[in-house]
């Protein structure tokens, strides 16, 4: 006997399918239940987001292999789309993209600020992360560019910060953030 | 110093391994399986420590896999290999979030020490220095007064560079067209289950019956696989098209290369069973010596290593995203599969030195079986005993049986061992 009378086959990803099709569940009864009740509010709609907003997080915090600064990038997006979403959907006043959104880009570059300083020998594993977040801080300052933002201070501070980020980091690993170009973009 | 170029090592994946990551899946695994039955039971604690000795030896092993904008990379992996007991079936795809990151997992049952390699890691050649690594350090762990003088004494010399990009010809003009060919019929066992059956062959007795025929032991062998398709498959589903056997070829014996990464290509037997009168095993072995003949040629062996490398190193291949070239790989594999009735590697002898010899029964090899190729088959030696083993994912094991009782009638002794997916009929064979 040279096998083990029992073999298997995994199938752990069971449990995520059934959130899954529980969550899509959840999200038609809300939606019907908005219908029914108070069809000119969509406050369904909203509730739909948080819950995409959940599964986005929940995916990428289960895959072990994410580091720290990866965290930082898809929360930084994730939360800004779903502020942008909530926005929208109550109207349009424009406060996800004057204030919530700015102020997401600077904690998240302060973050990373914090996380260069502190283990810039680790750099190479945040390089890219770090990049992608200073490529999404450019935001605010392309809409104050486009005159679409009113409250351009926070905007002026979260396109500062970014700017700042990006000088600290190329002055401290500039070669890490070459060779995580290099690895990452190889052809 | 050396803790800054671990951090920095990574290296970009060889023209073979390339296609592995971007189609492998839980239906494609593209993994292997080599295992060594001890004469001993095997101590876990003391093989989590040979492993990751090993480790140390072959740090190009110690890797875990990332995803480029272009290709996928390896990058240096800090973490401890980890060390399970046997509980899944063989071959099955590889799940580095679960594996610590690892591209290869050592199990073990009793007396057997397995070892399941993704293939864009390495190939089977390569793959069995480092298990042997594994197993002779294990063995110096395990009887350290035995081996007192042995480790001292090994030498390892290899690399990492892509030798295929190295030693093809950019000159040479790519194979012949070629056709279809005859897909395995039949009912797929339980989902995700995956039968394993090992002839264990007197190897004395084969090579002696191959003579007969002129042939090698690698030809007599693909000759009976052939001919036990077709009695037991092609002929029962009336198959049309011509039975083709993919046979690995080992690329350091034509090249000259130290590489531990991927370093081989294949020939493909292609019998055309009513084309070429293929009916009796006798005209089915002359058949193979002679497509041997033809194909195992460093022209053609060049010719088919080129226009892969060519591929691979195509300008507008390389700058599509990787997440489009996985969506069209993935599109496209199951058709790109159908070109192949089965596969035989034949990874031939595994040499252990000295001492060690003493503590080893046999070795095994496996390779993983696939929707389409439903039956992959592969084969190993060590001392006076070949072991066959034929993995496969088809409800039945009528070929299996036709190839043991083909070898039992022309008195070459073999035995029998399985993983009991298809134990009635295992049972029927024993």
């Amino acid at each position: 006997m040279i096998y083990p009378k029992k073999l298997s086959s995994k199938k752990g990803e069971l449990v995520l399918k059934i959130l899954l099709i529980v969550s899509i569940l959840i999200a038609i009864l809300l939606l019907v239940i908005n219908k029914l009740t108070t069809p000119n509010i969509s406050w369904a709609a909203i509730a739909n987001g948080g819950i995409v907003y959940i599964w986005i997080i929940v995916l990428y915090s289960i895959n072990k292999n994410v580091n720290i600064a990866g965290h930082v990038m898809v929360q930084t997006i994730a939360i800004s789309l779903l502020t942008l979403f909530i926005d929208y959907k109550l109207g349009f006043s424009g406060w996800s993209i004057n204030i919530s959104i700015p102020i997401i880009i600077i904690i998240a570059n302060v973050s990373m600020l914090i996380l260069t300083i502190v283990s810039h020998r680790k750099y190479i594993k945040y390089a890219i992360y770090q990049l992608v977040i200073v490529l999404f801080s450019t935001i605010p300052g392309i809409l104050l560019g486009e005159d679409i933002i009113k409250n351009k201070v926070l905007s002026i501070v979260a396109s500062g910060i970014s700017v700042l980020n990006l000088v600290l980091t190329l002055c401290l690993c500039a070669r890490d953030v070459k060779d995580a170009i290099i690895r990452k973009f190889h052809i | 110093m050396k803790k800054k170029q671990e951090k920095l090592y990574w290296r970009r994946l060889d023209n073979s391994a390339k296609i592995f990551p971007i189609a492998a899946g839980k239906k494609y695994s593209t993994v292997f399986r080599l295992s060594v039955l001890l004469k001993e039971k095997v101590d876990s604690k003391l093989l989590e420590q040979a492993v990751n000795m090993a480790l140390e030896q072959y740090k190009s092993f110690k890797v875990r896999m990332k995803t480029g904008f272009f290709w996928y990379y390896l990058e240096y992996n800090p973490k401890k290999a980890i060390v399970e007991q046997e509980k899944e079936y063989p071959c099955k795809y590889i799940n580095p979030k679960t594996n610590n990151n690892y591209l290869f997992k050592v199990t073990y049952f009793e007396n057997k020490i397995n070892i399941d390699i993704f293939h864009s890691l390495t190939d089977g050649n390569s793959g069995s220095m480092f298990f042997k690594e594994i197993v002779y350090t294990y063995l110096e762990l395990k009887h350290p007064d035995v081996f007192k003088n042995e480790r001292v004494a090994r030498k390892l010399e290899y690399n990492t560079e892509d030798s295929y990009v190295k030693n093809y010809d950019k000159k040479s003009k790519g194979s012949s067209f070629s056709k279809k060919a005859y897909i395995l019929k039949g009912r797929k066992i339980r989902l995700g289950a995956i039968s394993a059956i090992h002839e264990i062959i007197d190897l004395n007795q084969l090579k002696e019956e191959s003579k007969k025929y002129g042939a090698t032991i690698t030809q007599y062998l693909t000759s009976v696989l052939i001919y036990s398709i077709y009695e037991e498959n092609y002929k029962k589903y009336r198959g049309k098209k011509p039975i083709k056997v993919c046979i690995p070829v080992n690329l350091k014996k034509y090249f000259p290369s130290k590489t531990i990464s991927n370093f081989f290509s294949y020939i493909t037997v292609e019998a055309n069973m009513g084309k070429n009168n293929l009916d009796t095993f006798d005209q089915i072995v002359e058949f193979v010596k002679n497509d041997f003949k033809s194909k195992l040629t460093e022209e053609e062996i060049m010719k088919t290593m080129s226009s892969n490398v060519k591929i691979g190193t195509n300008f507008a291949i390389k700058i599509v995203p990787l997440e489009i070239k996985k969506l069209l790989v993935r599109l496209s594999y199951i058709e790109i599969r159908k070109y192949t009735t089965t596969t035989f590697s034949n990874i031939g002898r595994m040499g252990i030195i000295g001492k060690y010899k003493d503590y080893i029964e046999y070795f095994l090899m496996l390779i993983a079986p696939e929707p389409v190729e439903k039956i992959k088959c592969s084969s190993c030696s060590f001392e006076n005993k070949m072991v066959f083993t034929f993995t496969s994912i088809l409800n039945d094991n009528k070929i299996e049986k036709r190839f043991f009782n083909f070898l039992k009638e022309r008195n070459i002794d073999v035995q029998i061992e399985s993983n009991g997916v298809l134990d009635d009929i295992s049972k029927e064979i024993k």
